[in-house]
Parts: C-alpha cells; structure tokens; sequence
C-alpha cells in the first residue's frame, strides 16, 4: 500500500497535475490537427465528419479518443480545433 | 371638435401601438442575443457535464432475425482533467431475454499530456481488435473473427488501474502506451453442471486467491496511416471452483494497422497461455488458446461500397476452427452501415464432432449505427 502511494505521489510530481479548466485550443495547431485526424482516425474507422457531432460531443469524443487511440494530450487539442475550425456557418450553431 | 379629439386619439393609440411593437421587437432580439450570450458563458464556463454516444445494431443469419444490440455509451467529465467512460450492451436471446452487461465504466485522470491514469473496468489493452474493433460500426463484418470474442483467445477486459497515452514524437514517428495492473482472470466455465476448461478473461473485482495480472502495449506508427503494436500480460490464473487451484498465466499478442488510400488492412495474432496444476478437478494439463486474422477492405471511390475479406484461425486444446468470411457494405453514413457476408467455418479437428456449431457455412446480415 505505501508503495502505490509512492508510485501515485511520483507520477503526479512528474506530471503536475493539470488545472481543472475546459480544454484550452489557443495554443491548437489546426495544421497537425488535420494531419493527425486523417492518420489516426482512419486506422480504426470510417472517418467521422465535423458536421456529425456538435462542439461540445466533439470534446467529450475527443477525449475517449485521446484514452483509447493513444494520443497526446496536444494532439487532443489539434484535433479537436481543427474540426471545430471545419465545421461549417450552417453547423457552427451546434 | 368631437372628431378632431377622436382623430388625435386614434393616431395617439396607432403610434403608442407602433411604437410598442418596434420596441417588442427590439426587445425579443435583445433576448435572443442575451440567450446566446449566456449559452456561450454556459458552454465555456461548464467544467462539468456528460454527453451520450453508443452503438446499436441488428442481425440477420441463418433464417433467423438472430441478434438485436444496443450498447449506450456514457461520457462524463470535469475540465480537462478527468475523464469517465461507460458502456452497458444490451442483447436480446434467443429466448427473448435480455442479456446485459457492463462492458466498461472507468475513470480517467489525465496527469499531464502524455499520461492517463485509468481506474476502473476497462477493455483489454492486449491487442487491438477487442479495444478498439468490437463496435458493430466499426467492424467491418457482422461477427468477430474466431477466437477474438468473449471466451476466446483474446482477452476481453481487466478491471485493475491503467497508465496510458501517446508519446512525444521521435522524429516523425508517433507512440503510443498502455501499462496495466489488474485482477486475475479465471480458468474454466460452468456448462450444464459441469466445467469446462475455458478462459474467462473478463474483468471481475475478485482475483480468487491468483496473483494479479500484469502487462502493457506499445505501439509505433512508423507512417502516419500505419500502427504495429506489441503486447502481453502474465500473472496467475485460478480455478473457477477452487481458488487454490492456480496456474501460471501469460498473454502474447502482436497487432498491425495499415490504411493505403482506400485500402484498410488489419491483423492481430494473440496467445494465452496457461500452466498445468496437480490439483485441479476438471484440468490438470493447461494448455494454449492462440488465434489470428488478417483483414482487407477497400472502399470504392464511385459509391460507398466496401467489400471486405477476413480470415481467422483459433485453436485451444479442445478445438481447431478457421474462418474465411466474404463481406460487402453500403455505407449510408461513416456511421450507418449495412453489411452482408458469407462465413465459410471449417472445423478443423476430426476428433469433434459436427455439431452445426463450428463447421457450418452462414449467410449473415447486419444494420449498424455508431451515435
């Protein structure tokens, strides 16, 4: 039990556990967004496009995919802005 | 000066009418911007929240209407730190009733931007095909490959606690890690009173006096569209009646993704590997339960039509039995796909006996819809 809590107290020094704030794509590099949505998505299945999701399942989405195809958390970010950069004006309401 | 007083009082009453009606206007427009004002602060400002997504679908072999789905998924989170995911999948039998399960409900703590730690049940990180196959939208064909479903050869989910996450690139070269400490699965399967020796590697919150189950995966993408990964476990595993009954326990699993413009190709080849046991009532012997598939799909440019070829070998110490499955797909939507396929499934062992179960050839139809 001592040992988890070592382990557990050592990796959240590592890390620096990130601040509780919505996910910030100001830093957001659409370019590799693109580039890694077109690679990565696509291995596993049927690309899904901006339009089918609204803004905010697309964040929810992101992150199961973040957890589930390995990504980082910057290219969460890249992905998530670039297809909120992609959606178009008749679904930028949604 | 009667009609001059009613003149002045209807033209009073038409423009305080007029009047009032611009500034109704005005103001039901100021409204509506004040609602999408405070739609916008709502959605920015909301740390918390959940949001619903899932998988349902329905199939069709052997003259029978023979499965109907529904598997919700829930997401929940706080900020951009935690992340909670469940799925329960609902099936219907073929008595009528509904089966359910919890397929995975886990928490994620997202530490920094290249680690996650993962609390909870979740899908097996051995291999690809389980965690990241197993929708019906997904998978390119009705039914999973042979050994790669529940009580197969690949292990379905652990229940333990999980580090994970993608890399910093080397180069252009992108990585990506699961390592994990779970509950032990559990050998053998009550059947009509008695037990049969099968390999339940479901998550359980009990690892019945076996020790737990270590492992992890890497995977590389040597390309951006390519994924090849590497992954195993070992721990011990017990017996389903008697928990003193333990055995060694090992898992191997090697796993590839490839996408060449229109072109998906897809393998996996996994192992489990269990230990002998004096004790044992049912199985003293352990043995090996080892399956693979290969996978090609292509979807034409002229009209969403994909065919798809698969074929899959298992084999464990009672059985040997492959499959060649022939599909083709319409694809209303990326997530509405209406499948047909053809199973050519050959029972490879003379030693059991045809049962209709393993060696029959089947039609099968399937509707799937990701949400």
């Amino acid at each position: 039990m001592k040992n988890l809590i070592k382990i557990t107290a050592t990796l959240l020094l590592l890390g620096g556990l990130n601040s509780a704030s919505a996910m910030d794509l100001s830093k957001a590099d659409i370019g590799n967004g693109a580039a890694v949505w077109s690679d990565v998505c696509m291995r596993c299945h049927n690309v899904r496009l901006p339009e089918d999701l609204n803004k905010r399942a697309w964040e929810y989405s992101m992150n199961h995919m973040r957890i589930r195809a390995g990504l980082t958390g910057q290219e969460t970010r890249d992905i998530l802005a670039f297809i909120l950069a992609s959606k178009t004006k008749d679904d930028a309401h949604n | 000066m009667k009609n001059n007083l009613k003149g002045i009082t209807l033209m009073s009453f038409f423009a305080s009418t007029l009047l009032s009606t611009q500034l109704f206007g005005a103001n039901i427009e100021q409204l509506a911007q004040d609602v999408e004002l405070l739609k916008a602060n709502l959605e920015s400002n909301s740390k918390s929240g959940f949001q619903l997504a899932g998988y349902a679908a329905f199939d069709y072999s052997d003259k029978d209407f023979s499965g109907v789905k529904f598997a919700p998924i829930f997401h929940a989170k706080y900020g951009d730190i935690f992340q909670f995911e469940g799925e329960l999948e609902f099936n219907v039998d073929s008595k009528g009733e509904t089966v359910t399960e919890l397929e995975y409900a886990a928490g994620t703590i997202f530490l920094n931007d290249y680690m996650g730690l993962q609390v909870g049940k979740f899908m097996s990180p051995v291999g690809q095909f389980v965690q990241n196959q197993h929708p019906s939208w997904i998978n390119k064909l009705p039914a999973t490959p042979v050994g790669f479903g529940h009580d197969g050869a690949a292990p379905t989910s652990n229940v333990g606690v999980a580090l994970r996450g993608g890399l910093p690139k080397m180069g252009d070269i992108r990585s990506n890690y699961v390592l994990f400490v779970a509950n032990a699965s559990v050998y053998g399967k009550v059947e009509d009173g008695a037990i049969e020796g099968s390999i339940d590697a479901n998550g359980r919150t009990s690892s019945n006096g076996a020790a737990p189950t270590i492992g992890g995966r890497y995977a590389i993408n040597p390309v951006g569209n390519m994924e090849v990964g590497i992954s195993g476990s070992f721990g011990q595993i017990s017996d389903v009646d008697q928990s003193s009954s333990t055995r060694d326990y090992s898992v191997f699993d090697v796993d590839f993704m490839y996408n060449i413009d229109a072109i998906s190709l897809k393998g996996e080849y996994v192992q489990q590997d269990i230990g002998t046991s004096d004790i044992s009532s049912f199985d003293t012997e352990g043995g090996t339960w080892a399956a693979w598939y290969a996978q090609a799909s292509y979807l034409f440019a002229f009209a969403p039509i994909e065919p798809v070829i698969r074929y899959s070998d298992y084999h464990n110490p009672e059985l040997q039995r492959n499959q060649l499955a022939l599909g083709l797909n319409y694809l209303f939507a990326s997530n509405l796909v209406a499948k047909l396929a053809f199973e050519v499934n050959t029972n490879e062992d003379s030693a059991v006996p045809s049962d209709g179960l393993y060696n029959e050839d089947i039609l099968r139809m399937q509707l799937a819809f990701g949400f």
